[in-house]
């Protein structure tokens, strides 16, 4: 009876309602929850609130899924990147940071007032080096595997158009469909979970696309940059009702970080 | 038959049943107290009826199929066009204004992911014939008012103006990318967008600055946004879309609710056929939109007669989930916990004529059609939440069920003892 008519979106919420520490249920209700990604940016999200004069919580290593604030002023998140704007879309949580390629590839219904100055980097198309007349430095082998696509050119400076029907690993399905759309190919997503690095080197793909963020990792495996689909840093979203319902709160902290952002 | 059911859609039973049913009610009941009347339009009709006026967002989302002769019907998104088509079509000649109220499903084909049914409830209502911001005024009160008939006790009204941002547009003379480059900066309310938009659009300094101060337009000081944004007039459309706006603010004194109210003039993404005030209701625990309305001038007119129009929708399944999460409701699935007494007539007709009386007085009483003994009744009764049992005996001996558990004969039947139960079994469900 419980799996019929529990609506899936009422999921998260209710997850967080219930995980929730007893003390902690009175503030959340009337002040912010923040979603914070973890992984890359987490270090660089705290100590940016932490500048910005937020208090921020003091063990970031707790299991608890939901940390106060050292001053209980705040509940914060700690959730799979990809999943910070659909916390915030559906108001889970007020507010979310993460990277803006994530925003543009979940496509979710929320405002991002503010770019943020850290986690910088690039979405990129990238293919096997050798297939551009280079030789890759690391691996012959590898080599040999990345010349195994049978489509057409795929060099920096000839037009991505010419392509047919290229197979594209990458966990950015919507963001690298939108993109060879409009320029007219009908790519193959293949959608990985990660090492889409590995898609051109098994042949699997023959193109990825992927965060850049200093090359290091496309070198070692024979790829290279060929096209940037995105320049993509950290961004502030924020859940469209709390926007409107906690707009003091809200604008105090847009506030605090436009200082930090200028 | 796996008896599986399709993506989007669900069955509801038991109280989330009548939760949600008797919710539809309440708020019908609303609409008609101020003067709407029901209309039941069809659940589908042709295409290219209903998806004229949408924007791409709608129309991409709508269920299409052929019918038999090879023309294409979709299933209805949403209520106010099926009903201006009628007012337009059918009922043009009938006085104005025309005051109509609906309740029921609309259909929308949604990604999985986005976390909601593909058939969603919406109770709504419609005022048409009446340009005036008093008819605005009405439809804003009248949702803040069902909204509080819902049980919502907090909520806010984000109140914008389509036409202030499109007679901007007409002033800036944007190409089509720059129209796009704004519209996007605004909907996501993006800063550096904006500063982008900024950077690269040649603009007059007096254009640069509305831009420029779009941003400001939010707000709850209703006022204040109004006289800055007077500021920055740039045509008679966004003068005008003000003026609309002040009157609408004046027109609503009488009702005592615009500290619900919040401007928001860089609110742009709504249904494509608005022309003039657009509104959302927003409220803690949801994240998006409980209710959204505005006013259409341009609607009826595809139909008919053109005739000013303006309405609004309520969602009742984000309605109900609002209500639960501000309640602090556990899941809203289960049994309500009085269910209507159960009778074993014995096989004696007088105890059927005595069950209709009491059905009469308003008591919900079901009857045992498998003659069962009194045991299996009990155990039945315990299963199934049943706290009444009614043993006909030349008359009804009451049996109720204890603390425990078990059922005690509490003696013969009297109508206030269970009455006091049963009635509160039919209110449960509304609260």
């Amino acid at each position: 009876m419980t799996s019929t008519v529990a609506a899936p979106r009422r999921r998260p919420a209710e997850i967080i309602e219930q995980s929730q520490p007893s003390a902690a249920n009175g503030q959340t209700k009337q002040s912010l929850l923040f979603a914070l990604p973890k992984g890359r940016l987490a270090q660089d999200s705290l100590s940016f609130l932490e500048q910005s004069g937020l208090s921020i919580p003091t063990d970031t290593e707790s299991r608890k899924l939901i940390l106060p604030a050292a001053d209980g002023s705040i509940g914060f998140v700690m959730a799979k990147p990809r999943d910070v704007p659909t916390y915030v879309e559906h108001g889970a949580a007020d507010l979310g940071i993460c990277g803006l390629d994530v925003v543009r590839e979940t496509d979710r219904a929320v405002y991002e007032p503010l770019l943020l100055p850290f986690g910088h980097c690039r979405l990129s198309v990238a293919g096997p080096a050798g297939a551009a007349g280079v030789t890759p430095a690391e691996s012959v082998e590898a080599a040999d595997l990345a010349l195994k696509p049978a489509s057409s050119a795929h060099m920096p400076g000839t037009p991505l158009r010419y392509m047919s029907q290229p197979r594209i690993a990458t966990e950015y399905p919507r963001l690298t469909r939108r993109f060879f759309a409009e320029r007219g190919v009908n790519a193959e997503i293949i959608a990985l979970g990660g090492s889409v690095e590995l898609g051109p080197i098994l042949g699997l793909a023959d193109l990825i696309v992927d965060v850049v963020q200093t090359g290091t990792t496309l070198r070692m495996n024979g790829l290279v940059e060929i096209r940037t689909i995105l320049e993509s840093q950290a961004v502030l979203v924020v859940n469209r009702a709390s926007y409107q319902l906690k707009a003091a709160e809200i604008n105090r902290i847009i506030k605090r970080m436009r200082l930090l952002t200028t | 038959m796996n008896g599986h059911i399709p993506f989007g859609v669900a069955d509801y039973f038991w109280d989330e049943a009548s939760r949600r049913q008797s919710l539809l009610d309440q708020l019908m009941e609303t609409f008609r107290g101020w003067g709407y009347g029901d209309v039941i339009p069809p659940m589908f009709e042709f295409d290219s009826t209903l998806s004229a006026q949408y924007d791409d967002r709608l129309r991409s989302g709508m269920y299409r199929f052929l019918d038999r002769d090879g023309s294409t019907l979709s299933l209805r998104p949403e209520f106010t066009t099926p009903v201006a088509r009628l007012v337009g079509a059918r009922l043009h000649d009938w006085p104005m204004p025309q005051r109509f109220c609906y309740g029921g499903s609309v259909f929308r084909y949604l990604e999985p992911q986005a976390g909601r049914q593909r058939e969603f409830w919406q109770v709504g209502g419609e005022l048409f014939g009446a340009p005036s911001p008093d008819a605005d005024a009405e439809i804003l009160a009248l949702t803040a008012t069902a909204l509080k008939v819902a049980g919502l006790t907090q909520f806010r009204q984000i109140v914008g103006h389509i036409r202030y941002y499109r007679s901007l547009l007409e002033a800036l003379q944007l190409d089509p990318q720059q129209t796009q480059q704004l519209q996007w900066a605004l909907e996501r309310k993006s800063e550096p967008l904006l500063e982008e938009f900024l950077r690269v659009t040649p603009l007059r300094t007096g254009q640069r600055q509305a831009v420029e101060t779009l941003p400001q337009l939010v707000g709850e000081n209703v006022d204040g946004i109004l006289s800055l944004a007077e500021r920055h007039i740039q045509n008679r459309g966004m003068h005008e879309a003000l003026q609309n706006l002040r009157g609408i603010v004046d027109a609503l004194r009488g009702y005592d609710i615009q500290d619900s109210f919040v401007i928001d003039l860089t609110e742009i993404r709504n249904l494509g056929y608005y022309t003039g005030v657009s509104f959302e209701a927003v409220t803690p625990g949801l994240g998006t939109a409980v209710a959204s309305g505005g006013r259409y001038d341009d609607l009826v007119g595809r139909f008919g007669p053109p005739q000013p129009a303006v309405g609004v929708a309520l969602g009742v399944d984000r309605l109900l989930v609002a209500r639960q999460r501000q309640d602090g409701h556990g899941a809203a699935y289960g049994r309500q916990r009085i269910q209507p007494a159960l009778a074993l007539p014995q096989g004696s007709p007088d105890a059927l004529a005595q069950v209709q009386r009491l059905r009469q007085a308003g008591l919900h009483v079901q009857v045992d059609v498998n003659s069962w003994p009194l045991d299996a009744a009990f155990d039945y009764a315990a299963e199934t939440d049943i706290s009444d049992v009614l043993l006909w005996e030349d008359g009804f001996q009451h049996h109720r069920r204890d603390e425990q558990g078990d059922f005690v004969l509490l003696g013969p039947l009297e109508m206030s003892r269970l009455s006091g139960r049963t009635a509160k079994c039919r209110e449960e469900p509304s609260k």
